[in-house]
């Protein structure tokens, strides 16, 4: 029996490297006291023994012996979580924003996405970006092609970035409202949604033989892709930040039964009401108070706070792929405007696979043991990742970024290269 | 009139100092173009009392009082000034020095970023250093107001990155003013912004002008330097000697001689260790010195020659990854830049970021701290107060909590380097322009009225509240020896 602190454990993991890391399954790993935020409970954390086998949480509980396991981990002052969740990112699919040829959440510099387009395909599980987020506790992520200038982006995929592997394709539509797509229809909001509206109701009648479409209608495939879409209610995740936007697109989705999730949202608190009434989730980011558009002027702090006193089950994204891992500041800072901390917490681990009907990101007995162990409340900013396990499997802790760390942390004067540069 | 007491009292003598050290004229005006006219408001003496302070010199000091009068710090501690002190109650939080961005758009990329705003980048040729920031700041920018909530007293606001040369950036105070020269900071001097790598040489590069690459980047700058070297020269013999021709008046020369004569500093955009080894050359070669690396992304390769040097890095605690040039970024960059003694300073270039300068900090902290580094959380404060008043040269002035200091203050809820802090109030020189639990206390800019902007921020308070307002504020105290007895603001 190998009993390790996780100080240890990370020492190890950066002496040994990739390699015995990840062939370390932790197939019979015992947690001791370890500060416990099971999901559904996250306002009731415990301090509880945690027994890992074959990838599940097998057992939950105070005082567990478990004589066989490989590997005792003291697990005080550290807190569990269900692993990071984004509901909407690029993350493995763009690295540099300025090298095109790294960019393939959108069409083109002037984006020519429409219903087809299907981002499946696009995924790259080997991206620095998604590394450097891996080990920062974002293991599971919605991939969504960038919006705009079409009114609809195509098709989004979900990601485990710690396996690599897609969880799910063509999960949800993604489009967006609003002046960002607007200036394609000759710059109004009417035809934006009118478009989609004559092409919604156009579905019926649609036979995709001999479908010959006129100017400025959707493809063939576009039709069919939209047809999928409300054939099998999947989600129509739309970006809009005008509360009159807003009310326009919970007026669509009544009309054609459409299973609408709000993003963007900057001014959806105006709305909160109808959005709970409705049942649709919102996904946002809620530093995004600037009034940085004449559809952005409600822009307030405190827009998740209100959506929830409303009853709106929210996700909270990060704007920046590269910094996906500060979903825990954005979700704290939510909180600091009044969001209840256990739904901070629930906004950026369960909330996101709720939303999207998927049946990860739960931390509960006998879910797949995927989770992070934070140094300290998992909300705080001066919290950090100690480990994160995968499937069972624990996540080498080294990134490029952490490479670099080392490679340079010791300067030395006497070397006229200064650096370890071997 | 008094009007002007101050800004003469303020101006005389480094104008003074400036005739002295200048035996010839820069095109010397009788009164500094453009000078602020901003005005220290008049305010009672007060103490607050009960709080923690992290001093922002790095120190910190525990259940103290800090005494105010006339917006400067008289005293720290248990003093007993002659007089009646406003008594604030501090009820054990924590107090800083008002929270300083060395780097902001504030005002020149204003909200609503649409195109009738968009002032931040004379990007039409290499060299604009003729032009300045501060002559397109909009006053009325909201994004002002969402800085003072966070505790930003003080901010420079800088031409964006698109030249070689930007032009000139202007400090400002964050107080809420009818004109630009109402917010300058008396006495401050101009920055110079530069820019090296991909900017420069992608925007003229893309329109077939120089520079298209690095070398013709730096080629830029020398032929620049080389000009401004020889407009010098001559303005110096025409003053020595009215015989010899005087030059004709060139504005972009007169920025690059400023920075020549000490007088303006250069805040250089620069991403990469390689590039900035080869700014801090080219500054040797034309005799002037580089203030500040902006965006330093690898000042960790380089932090030893950083400090040999003493240059500032201006840096994000985590941000990265639009560019190449951005690729390099470590969570350490900060701690390795303080570990190696050089001056690191927490920006943000941006008007989210300058909302919680104080999180950037405590990431910094925690990054370096998770790998074993030894960093205060005083330490971590001084890189968004005192250092970055030193790289805007006005650390004599604001930065630190020091006696005969700007009274620049933020009285925190809750820990500074915590995600759930919230700035309770913040003064600048001694006046309360932001108290989160008064309305009356919360400026507004014009655009926020009738718009349906609701200020950004949150009408309800946070869930935590330790203090209660009518704790904070609002009691009936005696203060000193004196026995004056004040009710509080």
């Amino acid at each position: 029996m190998k009993s390790a602190s996780l100080h240890g454990l990370r020492t190890v993991a950066l002496l040994v490297g990739v390699i015995s890391f990840h062939s370390a399954s932790a197939a019979g790993s015992l947690i001791r006291d370890v500060t416990w935020y099971g999901s559904g409970s996250e306002a009731n954390p415990v301090v509880t023994d945690v027994l890992l086998v074959d990838g599940l949480i097998a057992q939950v509980g105070t005082g567990l012996t478990a004589p066989g396991v490989t590997e005792v981990i003291d697990g005080r002052g550290l807190h569990m979580t269900a692993a990071l969740f984004t509901a909407r990112t690029q993350l493995g699919l763009d690295e540099l924003d300025l090298e095109l040829t790294t960019v393939d959440s959108r069409l083109g510099e002037f984006g020519l996405t429409g219903p087809a387009f299907d981002i499946q395909y696009a995924f790259n599980p080997a991206s620095v970006a998604v590394n450097v987020n891996l080990v920062e506790g974002v293991v599971y992520g919605v991939l969504a092609p960038r919006v705009g200038p079409d009114l609809l982006a195509g098709y989004g995929a979900v990601a485990n970035f710690g396996t690599g592997k897609l969880l799910a394709r063509r999960t949800a539509m993604f489009g967006a409202s609003g002046a960002v797509v607007a200036a394609k229809f000759g710059g109004s909001r009417a035809e934006n949604i009118g478009r989609l509206r004559r092409a919604l109701s156009a579905l019926p009648g649609f036979r995709a033989r001999g479908y010959v479409p006129n100017p400025g209608e959707y493809s063939r495939a576009d039709m069919l892709a939209l047809s999928e879409m409300v054939k099998e209610h999947k989600p129509l995740v739309m970006h809009a930040h005008r509360a009159a936007d807003i009310r326009e697109l919970l007026r669509l989705a009544a009309d054609f039964d459409l299973q609408l999730v709000l993003s963007g949202a900057t001014e959806a608190w105006q709305v909160a009401g109808e959005l709970a009434a409705a049942d649709v989730a919102v996904i946002l980011d809620p530093l995004e108070n600037l009034p940085l558009s004449f559809e952005q002027l409600g822009a307030r702090l405190d827009n998740a706070a209100l959506l929830h006193a409303a009853g709106v089950t929210l996700a909270i994204v990060v704007s920046d792929l590269h910094n996906t891992r500060l979903l825990r500041q954005h979700a704290g800072n939510a909180v600091a405007h009044g969001l209840p901390w256990p739904v901070g917490l629930a906004a950026i681990t369960r909330a996101p696979a709720q939303i999207f009907g998927l049946q990860v990101g739960r931390l509960q007995q006998g879910s797949a043991a995927t989770f992070v162990l934070w140094s300290g409340d998992p909300l705080e900013v001066t919290t950090y990742a100690q480990a994160v396990m995968v499937d069972g499997r624990w996540i080498d802790p080294t990134s490029r970024q952490t490479r670099l760390f080392e490679r340079y942390r010791d300067l030395d004067d006497t070397e006229a290269t200064g650096f370890k540069y071997r | 009139m008094g009007l002007h007491d101050n800004q003469v009292r303020l101006f005389v003598v480094p104008l003074i100092a400036l005739l002295i050290s200048l035996s010839f004229a820069v095109q010397l005006q009788a009164r500094e173009p453009y000078a602020s006219t901003y005005q220290v408001r008049a305010v009672a003496p007060f103490v607050i009392s009960d709080v923690n302070v992290f001093l922002g010199d790095g120190g910190e000091l525990l259940d103290t009082r800090v005494w105010v009068k006339d917006g400067r710090i008289l005293a720290l501690g248990e003093a007993t000034p002659e007089g009646r002190y406003i008594h604030v109650e501090g009820n054990g939080r924590w107090l800083t020095p008002g929270l300083i961005d060395v780097h902001s758009h504030l005002g020149d990329y204003p909200a609503p970023a649409i195109a009738s705003t968009r002032d931040g980048n004379e990007s039409t040729a290499p060299n604009t250093a003729r032009v300045w920031a501060e002559h397109s700041v909009w006053p009325q920018d909201p994004q002002f107001e969402l800085a003072l909530a966070g505790g930003v007293t003080t901010l420079q606001v800088l031409p964006g990155s698109a030249n070689l040369f930007g032009g000139r950036g202007v400090t400002l105070k964050n107080v809420p003013s009818r004109t630009v020269q109402g917010m300058k900071f008396p006495g401050a001097r101009h920055g110079l912004k530069m820019a090296c790598g991909e900017n420069p040489k992608r925007v003229y590069g893309a329109r077939l002008l120089a520079p298209s690459t690095r070398m013709g980047n730096v080629a830029g700058y020398r032929e620049a330097w080389a000009a401004a070297t020889d407009y010098r020269r001559k303005l110096k013999e025409h003053a020595a000697d009215a015989t010899k021709p005087k030059p004709d008046r060139d504005l972009t020369l007169d920025t690059l001689v400023g920075v020549l004569e000490g007088d303006i500093i250069v805040h250089n955009h620069c991403y990469r260790a390689d590039e900035m080894a080869y700014m801090i050359d080219v500054a040797a070669e034309f005799g002037y010195r580089i203030g500040t690396f902006h965006h330093a992304v690898e000042s960790y390769k380089v932090a030893d020659l950083l400090a040999r040097e003493g240059i500032c890095s201006a840096m994000w605690a985590d941000w990265w990854g639009g560019k190449l040039e951005q690729f390099d970024s470590v969570q350490q960059n900060i701690a390795l830049v303080h570990k190696a003694g050089a001056c690191a300073v927490v920006h943000s270039d941006s008007a989210r970021g300058i909302q919680r300068l104080n999180q950037e900090a405590a990431k910094a902290m925690t990054a370096g701290r998770r790998m074993g580094l030894e960093i205060s959380e005083g330490e971590a404060i001084r890189w968004v107060t005192l250092n970055a008043a030193k790289s805007l040269g006005i650390d004599a002035e604001t930065g630190s909590i020091a006696v005969g200091k700007a009274a620049d203050l933020v009285l925190w809820h809750g820990h500074p380097l915590s995600v759930y802090a919230r700035a309770d109030q913040v003064y600048i020189d001694g006046y309360l322009y932001y108290d989160r639990h008064d309305p009356d206390r919360q400026p507004r800019s014009d655009f926020s009225l009738g718009t349906g902007f609701a200020g950004g921020t949150a009408a309800k308070q946070g869930t935590t509240p330790a203090v209660s307002t009518a704790e904070a504020v609002g009691k009936v105290v005696v203060t000193g020896d004196q026995g004056a007895v004040e009710v509080t603001r």
